[in-house]
């Protein structure tokens, strides 16, 4: 097995391959990473979602309509509390580019994704609507990332970025849960067949404050309580990262009526939820 | 996160349906109180007797002392009742560092179910070391970005100053 790691979307990436990778592929993927990052970090100032931030219209890039497609889905199974418009309730509390981790004021509710009109590629939101992909951006990105090395030729064994990943060929992955207390320990570990993907989720760990963390609910602007970690295995990572959020929202059964996936669930009082199947040890 | 293959060192042993000693492990912060020792039931059939080599000193102060510590017991399967003894090493800051069971688990499909979780299961999760695990990967909340980390440790510095 070869590996090839670089940064991307502010983290560590890791590509595994069976045969060393090229310098062709390995700058088609930064230049793909790249152009993600562009556009769509909300970080950003050059980018579409600066453009909608400042004029309520932006022309989105081409992988928009599957990504907003599972957010749609997704704002209806949980009533409202997971919507990509969440961008301005998160600067609020102070999860903003400058990194002020401090809040500005009362919370923020989004402003609802049914008010949206999505004409592809342009969409129209109200004024100073923040739009934040950052529950399903970084599943898509891996998803984009196997695809274009997938199509290169390259055989791809697996496409990690920093625990979100795509385990495409070999043996079942191994993979450790991480307590979402303490990094330095697992709650269990997960055998990942290929042609699957795994995405993770947890509030403590990206938290800046006193209840201060990253999942929101759209309708009211503040961070979730109930539920502290979650992994979803799906065959899209892209599916696997918005729904390891959209448990933080509502629970499995609803969402399983229009994905389908298994997963764990952690609750604030240690207890973990499967639902589906899992092969693997659960340390209890 | 990359991680070195290492021996298996007590994975494997941890089957959600043996457990009769429960650590629910918190943070490695000292200060988190929600770390406690307590023992746990499978089921209204089992019995236990824990601790045999030490008491655990749990709850009040948030802290373990450190022992090896036994349970044995039984429990219902659709199989019949299957007996057990569980030993576990419990270091002061909580981890389980060695879990044992003895018997293994005999016949039926209990072995199986130490490798399925299947849905539906609701158990207190507790923490093993990364680095004692065989494992090839790691997940948990998609590590955090530099800028957010040195906001934080600017914020924590402050905080101290």
């Amino acid at each position: 097995m070869h590996t090839w790691g670089f940064e991307a979307l502010g983290t560590a990436w890791q590509v595994d391959t069976a045969a060393p990778l090229g310098d062709a592929p390995r700058e088609r993927v930064r230049e793909r990473v790249e152009q993600y990052d562009r556009d769509w970090s909300r970080f950003r100032t050059d980018g579409p979602v600066a453009e909608l931030a400042r004029t309520g219209r932006a022309a989105l890039a081409d992988e928009a309509g599957d990504l907003l497609d599972v957010y749609t889905t997704l704002h209806r199974l949980t009533g409202g509390a997971m919507n990509p418009l969440v961008g301005a309730s998160l600067e609020r509390l102070g999860y903003d580019p400058a990194y002020t981790l401090q809040p500005s004021g009362d919370p923020v509710p989004a402003p609802s994704w049914d008010a949206v009109t999505w004409a592809p590629p342009v969409l129209d939101v109200p004024p100073a609507t923040v739009l934040d992909v950052g529950a399903a951006g970084k599943g898509q990105l891996v998803d984009l990332v196997t695809d274009l090395l997938l199509a290169d030729g390259v055989d791809v064994l697996t496409v990690d970025g920093s625990g979100d990943l795509r385990h495409v060929a070999g043996e079942p992955l191994r993979v450790a849960l991480e307590h979402p207390d303490d990094s330095s320990l697992a709650v269990g570990v997960l055998e990942l067949d290929p042609g699957l993907a795994l995405c993770a989720s947890a509030a403590n760990r990206r938290a800046w404050g006193d209840g201060l963390h990253h999942v929101l609910d759209a309708r009211t602007g503040l961070p979730t309580d109930e539920v502290v970690a979650t992994w979803v295995v799906a065959e899209r990572a892209l599916v696997a990262d918005a729904l390891a959020t959209a448990l933080f929202l509502a629970p499995a059964d609803r969402l399983a009526e229009a994905f389908d996936f298994s997963a764990l669930v952690i609750t604030a009082d240690g207890r973990a939820a499967v639902h589906g199947d899992l092969t693997g040890e659960l340390f209890s | 996160m990359k991680l070195t293959r290492l021996p298996q060192a007590a994975a494997g042993a941890a089957a959600a349906s043996l457990m009769l000693l429960t650590a629910a492990c918190g943070s490695d912060d000292s200060s988190d109180a929600s770390s406690e020792a307590t023992s746990a039931s499978p089921s209204p059939e089992a019995s236990q007797e824990a601790p045999a080599d030490a008491a655990p000193d749990a709850g009040a102060t948030g802290t373990y002392t450190a022992g090896d510590y036994d349970a044995e017991g039984s429990y219902q399967t659709p199989a019949g009742t299957q007996s057990v003894e569980v030993e576990v090493t419990l270091e002061a800051d909580g981890t389980i560092t060695a879990v044992e069971v003895d018997p293994q688990a005999e016949g039926g499909n209990s072995e199986m179910f130490q490798k399925k979780f299947a849905g539906g299961i609701s158990k207190v999760v507790v923490g093993k070391k990364i680095d004692e695990l065989d494992v090839s990967k790691v997940a948990g909340s998609s590590l955090t970005s530099g800028g957010f980390n040195a906001a934080i440790e600017d914020i924590a510095g402050q905080a101290q100053a």
